[in-house]
């Protein structure tokens, strides 16, 4: 695996040069029953495609960005900051 | 003031940088400036080396937070100071007058330094450093954040041939070593 | 030594004579010859045996394509004989035979082995019994394999430069394609970068008399500022980035477009005997003539299916070889063939060679015309000979074009996978591309160059038209392609063994035996039998066994289809993957005083520490009885600043900040949203803004980035700056620790003015400081943190201070020691990934009664109502037996239902005391536990508190 990703503050990077943080979860706004505090904590979508996930860039300047990329062929189609998503308001995890 | 703790200002100790064993053994002649233990000179230094470095971990580092107005990407020379933009309300300030920049967080000592200069400079970074440095990529004063020899660093171009590395202050040995050896191998010498 | 006069073009300086050995004897060279063009100058024609039969195998491609010149050179095995130049004094050994090359007692393997040794039959006939496999194993490893690493080369040390490239344009090939390419896109001003595989860059044009050309190419290429790696070979395409070998320098190139002029590979015919010393590629041929002045034999015979090898008639004609006889598998032979005819050569049109007869070389060729498919031996013609040039066609070097996402398809008309579709930033040129002839070679690599940079914007309007006219002179080119015949998949079948696979020494007849087994698909078929999976990575067998496998199958060749292209596309080192050791090892600034101290450093997480100074218990005593002092710089330190830094707090942490008085520390727990427990610290309140957060050491850079996760999408008004780097720390701890402390400071440290998890700034040593009064080993202590760069200053200070009073440095061990009297947790070491703070005994630090959400609030209500099945607890055993770490704790049953985490014997309490996780109805004072530890049983007791001052009152006093 040696893909680029696009840090929103510093530019294209080797892909060794971030964290991966996992794909997007939205963390439970109101009180969870068990059944979904333990789908939040324990299940993933895992999906062949384009997915939504959390990066950050470890050995840069340390900020957490969202990528979404093609997790069957590493192609990273969109990286931006939580707050700055296209076509969401915010509220990215 | 409740962060002097993290300001290198002791009275009657030495500050000494973590490359000062390595400095040592290469040749290095120290004395003590402005309360840093630094090499003067290094014996059998070669003025027209390829490549040379040097230990500039006593530099002060300031991390401002705020907005800012600077390109990113670039930094921007006021007052003997480097001002390096990491995000757009994070500042780095290298060098210059600890007091000009107001509420900052002394970072001097948690990031070491390194110079390294000579028309090889590059090829040397080439060893270690996956960052593109090539003038279109890096113009002069541009400023990277980004991974140097497996670790997290800061690289500037501070000029044509000249360039200033920060790295973790834990690091020191380990990143003497490895740029000793990646530059020793292209003509390189350490210089004071 | 046969040399044949000065040759255009020939790379050896016949004024220059270079000295080697082979097998200890002296061989005489010229500079510029390589070690195989030397050895068959000499007269030799065996250069290897082969990987399983031990059959004599000579030189084949001359290009380091094929595995049969493979010698070991100065001990290091896998050498390409015909690429590697002689240097004066190096000794080079033959692989796989014993004694010598030309006895070989493992040949015998080849006269019973053909019905004996069918693919997979070590699989089938060494699996029982098993017992013996280990002696099955030493005998096959010796039989087979490419040569044996020596120990003194296992000992060398093996250094590898890994350079970093980046480039506009990277181009993999250096003959007239690929050079034209890179001073296309140089000469429009792109970054480019071309590896070529050879010493010289040049391909194909260096033998075929334009070498003047090919130089002149290189040359422009220099000027326009083209970096030129030169016996470099490309290793595979990782996502973009380009793994270049040469020498002892791995270059990674980062390139934005790749142009692939990776050629063409001549492949050989499958026939009876065509591995036999003697059987030559027609380009191979050609090389020892034009490059080396070796002439290849005295009398040719070729077998061709299209021009290729009737050029390689001319030019050994040329060089004096007499040439018996073509057979060009076409029907109407090319032009050529009327010139070979007039110079007596005769030719058979539509024939092709079905044996090659001769026990240690090629003695006479055996021809037949060819029909369906397969040769008919009806009218077969022979020939005495001792070589026959084989042009069994070509096959498109796409192997790096796969990798970095082409398709092939199956081109009928040529016979092989051509080339079908490229992804963006990835161009082909010349004759990987399908170019045909020379003038279409040169222009399709001009204009993949031009598109190269016009791609990366480069260029103008009326470069773009250039391109454009260039693209239009391509295609009539393109069209002038001579015809040519497909090889049968074998002919001459039942004559002998046919070779599919040289590497793996696979015959037709494996092939056809594995698809009987039921491996009809070419990749099991791979699997199987191994074919493809040698040094020559397929170069010279894919084809033809994918071209058996559609005999055998019924399928056609597009059915079949190729195995997956994988790196390694060249055969590399070893150390040359594993490259420079970079192990990025942290050391605390006063490092250098632990080595004077004598101290063992061990590694923790990524720091090197002292983990003791030769004397753990006695370390330990000393921090009881006067003071001790450790090294703690490694401990992570946050700091969380702004307006909303205590709520921030509030949200990760189960138990409460905001509510902490400045100048005040808490012990704090973090937890995921699972509950469970992460990592664990004190923090203690600066300001009203400002809080200092020290973590593990090993969790520092987790806890960093699982704070700024969680405030990159809070957005709260906070600041996180780590500070771990930038501060050294020690802990003066002990019973003289406060005396120590006020010849040091002004600070008045008297219990009242400075109690129990205050923390105060003050200058100690001269040195400005953060002092925690904590107590992690259970004797008064002052946790002092301060700029980094005066570790050593400071650290000498406090010894110095110290000394009248018996101070004494301590390490990790006697810590750890103290620590578990006081049953302080380890995170990770105590607990894992599934321990809560109600397992780990610590209830207390959850603050379920707190107003606002905070990360594992839901969890850890569930985890308060509904108790684990085990509970961390404190243990103590008769003195002497220390269990292991991780021994089992067994429940009534005798079922292992829990585990030792820590277990240290104490000096200082006269027996052995631990921590373990224990079914949780025995967390209780005084309970009875069953630890099995490897053979023995112990019995311990049940402590749930302290076992050193359970109250806390020496840490308070």
């Amino acid at each position: 695996m040696s893909f680029l990703l696009t840090c929103p503050y510093c530019g294209t990077r080797e892909v060794t040069d971030f964290a991966f943080g996992g794909e997007v979860n939205r963390r439970p706004r109101e009180r969870p029953s068990l059944r979904e505090l333990g789908a939040y904590n324990y299940f993933r979508r895992n999906v062949a495609g384009v997915q939504r996930e959390w990066w950050y860039h470890r050995s840069g300047c340390r900020a957490w960005f969202i990528a979404d990329r093609d997790t069957r062929t590493n192609d990273v189609l969109m990286t931006a900051l939580p707050g700055e998503l296209p076509g969401d308001a915010g509220g990215a995890a | 003031m409740t962060l002097e703790f993290l300001r290198p200002d002791a009275q009657g100790a030495v500050a000494r940088s973590p490359m000062e064993r390595q400095a040592l053994a290469a040749g290095a002649r120290m004395a003590v400036r402005d309360g840093w233990n630094v090499a003067v000179a290094y014996a059998g230094e070669t003025p027209d080396a390829p490549v040379t470095w040097t230990d500039s971990s006593h530099l002060t580092k300031l991390e401002v937070h705020g907005r800012h107005d600077l390109t990113p990407g670039l930094a921007s020379r006021t007052n003997g100071a480097w001002w390096c933009p990491i995000t757009p309300d994070r500042t780095l300030v290298i060098g210059g007058a600890r007091d000009a920049v107001e509420d900052h967080v002394d970072v001097t000592t948690a990031f070491a330094a390194l110079t390294i200069a000579g028309p090889q400079a590059r090829e040397v970074f080439a060893r270690f450093c996956a960052l593109d440095l090539r003038p279109q990529a890096t113009p002069v004063h541009g400023f990277r954040p980004g991974s140097v020899a497996r670790t997290p660093g800061f690289v500037l171009r501070e000029d044509e041939d000249r360039f200033l590395m920060l790295f973790g202050w834990a690091l020191g040995e380990y990143m003497w070593t490895v740029v000793a050896d990646a530059a020793e191998r292209l003509g390189g010498v350490p210089h004071a | 030594m046969s040399r044949l006069p000065a040759q255009p073009g020939q790379r050896i300086d016949r004024t220059q004579t270079v000295r080697f050995t082979f097998d200890g004897r002296t061989v005489d060279a010229l500079e510029g010859d390589t070690i195989a063009s030397a050895l068959y100058a000499g007269g030799r024609r065996t250069f290897s045996r082969s990987f399983k039969y031990h059959r004599r195998r000579g030189l084949l491609c001359c290009a380091g394509q094929c595995p049969n010149c493979l010698v070991a050179v100065d001990g290091a095995p896998g050498v390409r004989a015909c690429t590697e130049p002689v240097r004066e004094g190096m000794a080079v050994e033959h692989l796989n035979a014993s004694p010598s090359l030309d006895r070989d007692v493992m040949a015998v393997t080849d006269a019973v082995g053909g019905p004996f040794m069918p693919p997979g039959f070590y699989y089938k006939t060494f699996i029982r019994p098993r017992r013996l496999w280990p002696l099955y194993e030493k005998v096959l490893r010796r039989a087979a394999g490419l040569g044996r690493l020596r120990a003194e080369q296992a000992d060398r040390e093996w250094r590898t430069e890994y350079r970093r490239r980046h480039a506009d344009v990277l181009v993999v090939g250096g003959g007239l394609a690929g050079l034209n390419a890179a001073v296309a896109a140089a000469e429009l001003g792109a970054d480019v970068v071309l590896a070529d595989d050879g010493p010289e860059p040049g391909g194909r044009a260096l033998v075929d008399g334009r070498h003047d050309h090919a130089r002149a190419l290189v040359e422009r290429a220099r000027q326009a500022g083209v970096e030129i790696l030169s016996s470099a070979s490309a290793l595979g395409v990782f996502d973009g980035l380009a793994a270049v070998w040469q020498g002892q320098t791995l270059h990674q190139v980062r390139a934005r477009r790749h142009v692939f002029a990776t050629g063409v590979i001549e492949q050989p015919l499958v026939f009876a005997g065509n591995d036999l010393p003697g059987v030559m590629l027609s380009d191979g041929a050609r090389r020892l003539v034009a490059l080396y002045g070796v002439r290849p034999g005295a009398r040719a015979v070729v077998a061709t299916t299209s021009d290729r090898g009737l050029e390689s008639a001319l030019a050994l004609r040329d060089a004096g070889v007499e040439v018996a006889a073509v057979a060009d598998l076409r029907a109407t032979p090319g032009t050529a063939a009327a010139t070979l005819q007039r110079g007596g050569t005769e030719i058979l049109a539509g024939w092709t060679v079905v044996e090659a007869e001769g026990r240690s070389e090629v003695r006479a060729a055996v021809l037949a015309p060819v029909g369906n498919g397969s040769a008919r031996a009806a009218s077969q013609r022979r020939f005495e000979c001792d070589l026959i040039v084989v042009s069994g066609g070509v096959t498109p070097a796409t192997s790096l074009l796969a990798q970095a996402g082409a398709r092939t398809a199956y081109d009928p008309a040529r016979g092989h996978f051509a080339l079908a579709e490229l992804p963006e930033g990835v161009l082909a040129a010349g004759d990987v591309a399908g170019a045909g002839g020379l003038e279409a070679i040169e222009l399709s690599g001009q204009i993949a160059g031009g598109d190269a940079a016009h791609g990366l914007g480069l260029g103008d309007a009326a470069s773009r038209t250039q391109v454009q006219a260039l693209r239009e002179r391509l295609r009539p080119a393109s069209a002038r392609r001579a015809p040519e015949a497909v090889a049968p998949a074998v002919a001459g079948y039942e004559r002998g063994k046919c070779f599919a696979c040289l590497c793996e020494d696979v015959t037709a007849k494996d092939i056809h035996l594995s698809v009987e087994e039921g491996y009809d698909s070419i990749e099991l078929s791979k699997r199987y039998t191994t074919v493809t999976m040698g040094p020559c990575q397929g170069r010279m067998c894919q084809l033809p066994a994918v071209r058996l496998m559609a005999r055998e199958t019924g399928q056609d060749l597009q059915q079949v289809g190729t195995t997956t292209a994988r790196p390694p596309w060249s055969a590399v080192p070893l150390g040359a993957l594993a490259g420079r050791p970079f192990e990025p090892a942290k050391r605390s600034s006063i490092h250098p005083r632990h080595r004077d101290l004598g101290a063992r450093v061990l590694w923790a997480g990524d720091w090197r520490r002292a983990y003791d100074y030769g004397d753990p218990q006695g370390e330990a005593l000393a921090v009881h009885e006067a003071a001790g002092l450790i090294d703690v710089s490694t401990l992570g330190k946050l700091l969380v600043a702004g307006p909303e830094a205590g709520a921030f707090l509030d949200r990760l942490y189960p138990n409460r900040f905001s509510n902490l008085q400045p100048g005040r520390i808490r012990y704090g727990v973090l937890t995921s949203d699972a509950g469970r427990i992460m990592d664990d610290g004190t923090i203690c309140r600066l300001d009203d803004e400002t809080f200092y957060v020290t973590t593990t050491s090993s969790g520092a850079g987790a806890v960093e980035q699982w704070f700024s996760w969680w405030l990159a999408d809070w957005r709260m008004d906070v600041r996180l700056t780590d500070v771990t780097q930038g501060l050294a720390a020690v802990n003066l701890a002990g019973p003289r620790a406060r005396e120590i402390m006020r010849a040091l400071t002004d600070l008045d440290c008297s219990s009242e003015a400075f109690a129990y998890l205050d923390g105060k700034r003050a200058r100690v040593a001269g040195v400005p400081s953060l002092i925690l009064r904590i107590g992690f080993v259970g004797e008064v202590g002052y946790e002092i943190h301060f700029p980094t760069a005066y570790g050593q200053d400071v650290w000498d200070a406090i010894l110095e201070a110290g000394a009248p009073h018996g101070i004494r440095p301590f390490g990790l061990e006697p810590q750890r020691i103290l620590r578990l009297q006081k049953q302080h947790i380890l995170v990770g070491q105590d607990t894992d990934s599934e321990s809560t703070p109600y397992g780990a005994a610590m209830p207390w630090i959850v603050k379920l009664d707190k107003d606002e959400d905070f990360i594992g609030k839901w969890a850890l209500e569930h985890a308060s109502e509904h108790p684990g099945e085990t509970a961390l607890v404190g243990f103590t055993l008769a003195d002497g037996d220390v269990p292991t770490e991780g021994a089992a704790i067994l429940d009534e049953r005798g079922a292992p239902a829990g585990q030792v985490t820590s277990a240290r014997h104490s000096r200082q309490l006269g027996r052995v005391i631990g921590m373990a996780w224990v079914p949780a109805a025995l967390a209780a004072d005084g309970a009875s536990i069953t630890i099995s530890d490897d053979r023995r049983t112990l019995r311990a007791a049940v402590v749930t508190k302290p076992f050193y001052d359970p109250d806390g009152e020496v840490l308070r006093s």
